[in-house]
């Protein structure tokens, strides 16, 4: 971590004239000429002040600095703002002009050249990713600012998360497996969510008395509770397709989504899962507790083309990254075949299955009849693949990335999820 | 206004100044159209350069036509010295005057004044980083002076011009050995 976020460093520098110097050069070298050639000696007289100024050049300053480069933190969300301090050492009684050169998606929201051997760029990253922060670039003058040390370096790798969208409320299974959680299942148990009175049968603990039932009925009376469970929920992403505008394509609103699913689920104390859906593979990890999960999870989606699992098949995946009545919420734009045969796979091995259309996006089309035509058909093929999914007991909701998750799921999440078998 | 920006308004005034005051009055002898041309171009692109140099360039691999020419542009006033180009277009159109001390010493002081101006504008620096050297502009001032002064002392003409601009050559080299032994003693 200490090594990602950047410690001291040394730094070789390399010298040459300033371009000042070089300035000043051609005026005095150039008068002294003309003086000579033309014999008017004013010309001479006008390059003095130039070549006094030259005349002041020191010797080349020290070979290498030492630079502290640290990011304020090594992980930050998409927009968040995040800043990097710099500390040079070892100029002498050299200026030090210290400028940041941001690297791709970085906006700087300070002052990009700073002069001192301290400095404090601020920035933030537009989009996510596992990128360098870009690089920093390092001049050192001398007292008559006629030579300069130059030397740049890269600034530590940063990881920008997706801004994860919003989401408070969870989508819970009716049926939930046999495991102590959060959620009150339907079956008694010892959770403390009242469910109804019985009759008292020996056994029974004495403190579940209900006193006010037993003196209306004159017979004891025992209160119950609903037992409390956990649920498995797998996250599952459509990598296959990326349509959109920059910044709000199917695949950005997928696993911003996500995030927001797992932090709910995870704060829920929910076993949750992650796989995602490639050309060529799938990568997964498996169902975990705890807040920890949420950046194992978005820690393998910054993973890239790591993603891929060569040879790995959605519907042949262990029992242990798909456990039996689990909860699969699907992050998809439903525009790749082969994925939504594999949801009706999945469907038909009893898995509960909720799935999140991300796609805000339309084949650019012109204004001719064809055109009209083919984005006609193009909609009903789209109105076709979510009408079948539905039949199939897997139900579709749109979000479109800009609302909270909590509006489309709201069905879902106001009673428990029932699917059928 | 940043010193970068009142640096580079006063580089772009200084560079006018010393065009408009080496090219006149206008002469149409010894490619002096060319070397004003070549001067007002010069000064033109180096102010444009010191506004510009904070933009960033688009660097993407497949850009639109306009962000190409928009980075080709960008590229053409950072890349050439025309700082360099300014200077020698000036002294160029200073020679095709008859000789006039002076007015040449003028434009020395305007010169050193405009790259003084360029260098702490593209530097984002004060003026006070200079004042290290005061005492050398203030040196090179006086010499500057006495060389014009020397200059307008009538001379018999021919050889004696020779000696004279050798003489002056050979003061200013003097000077500039000098210069820095004095102040390291001091």
């Amino acid at each position: 971590m200490n090594e990602d976020r950047g410690d001291r460093r040394e730094v070789a520098l390399h010298w040459r004239l300033s371009p000042h110097a070089r300035r000043l050069c051609t005026l005095g070298l150039a008068g002294l000429a003309i003086a000579l050639i033309s014999g008017r000696p004013e010309f001479a007289a006008a390059a003095a002040p130039a070549l006094l100024l030259l005349a002041a050049r020191r010797p080349a300053g020290p070979d290498r600095v030492s630079v502290r480069i640290r990011l304020a933190a090594a992980r930050a969300y998409e927009g968040e703002e995040n800043a990097v301090d710099v500390d040079v050492t070892g100029a002498g009684d050299h200026e030090v002009q210290l400028t940041l050169r941001p690297g791709e998606a970085i906006e700087p929201v300070t002052a990009t050249g700073v002069t001192g051997s301290r400095a404090r760029f601020g920035f933030t990253s537009a989009y996510w990713g596992r990128r360098p922060a870009g690089a920093l670039e390092i001049v050192l003058r001398d007292r008559g600012r006629l030579t300069e040390g130059r030397a740049v370096t890269a600034l530590p790798t940063l990881a920008c998360y997706p801004r994860p969208a919003q989401q408070r409320t969870r989508v819970v299974l009716s049926r939930l497996p046999n495991r102590l959680g959060e959620h009150s299942a339907r079956v008694a148990g010892e959770g403390i969510e009242f469910a109804g009175v019985r009759e008292y049968v020996p056994g029974d603990r004495q403190r579940r008395i209900n006193w006010a039932a037993t003196s209306r009925r004159g017979r004891l009376q025992v209160s119950t509770f609903a037992a409390e469970r956990s649920q498995d929920v797998i996250l599952l992403l459509d990598g296959t397709s990326d349509a959109g505008p920059p910044g709000a394509t199917a695949l950005d609103l997928a696993l911003r989504g996500a995030i927001a699913t797992a932090r709910a689920c995870l704060a829920g104390r929910d076993r949750v899962g992650f796989v995602i859906y490639q050309w060529g593979g799938v990568h997964w990890l498996p169902p975990r507790l705890g807040q920890r999960q949420v950046y194992r999870i978005i820690d393998a989606m910054l993973a890239g083309q790591r993603w891929a699992s060569a040879g790995a098949r959605l519907n042949r995946l262990p029992r242990a990254i798909l456990p039996p009545g689990a909860l699969i919420v699907v992050f998809s734009p439903l525009l790749d075949h082969t994925f939504v045969e594999t949801l009706r796979d999945l469907r038909e091995r009893s898995f509960a299955i909720l799935v999140v259309d991300v796609l805000n996006a339309e084949p650019g089309h012109g204004r001719s009849a064809i055109s009209q035509l083919t984005r006609r058909v193009w909609r009903m093929e789209q109105e076709a693949i979510r009408f079948s999914l539905r039949e199939l007991g897997i139900p579709v909701v749109h979000w479109d990335g800009t609302e909270s998750l909590d509006l489309p799921l709201a069905p879902y999440t106001r009673q428990g999820m029932v699917t059928r078998r | 206004m940043t010193p970068g920006i009142r640096g580079a308004w006063s580089a772009g005034l200084l560079g006018g100044g010393c065009v408009a005051w080496s090219a006149a009055p206008l002469r149409h002898t010894g490619l002096a159209n060319a070397a004003l041309l070549l001067a007002v171009a010069c000064a033109a692109m180096g102010a444009l350069r010191l506004p510009l140099a904070g933009v960033a360039a688009p660097d993407r691999i497949f850009m639109p036509l306009p962000l190409r020419i928009w980075a080709a542009f960008l590229k053409l006033v950072r890349q050439p010295p025309w700082e360099e180009g300014t200077i020698l277009a000036v002294l160029w159109l200073e020679v095709l005057h008859p000789a006039r001390p002076w007015h040449t010493a003028v434009l020395g002081v305007v010169l050193v004044a405009f790259l003084l101006a360029v260098h702490l504008s593209e530097s984002r620096a004060t003026p006070r980083v200079l004042r290290p050297q005061a005492r050398l502009l203030a040196t090179g001032a006086c010499l500057l002076a006495a060389g014009a002064g020397a200059a307008m002392i009538p001379a018999a003409s021919g050889p004696a011009g020779w000696l004279r601009a050798i003489a002056a050559c050979a003061a200013v080299g003097a000077a500039v050995l000098v210069i820095p032994l004095t102040r390291t003693r001091a």
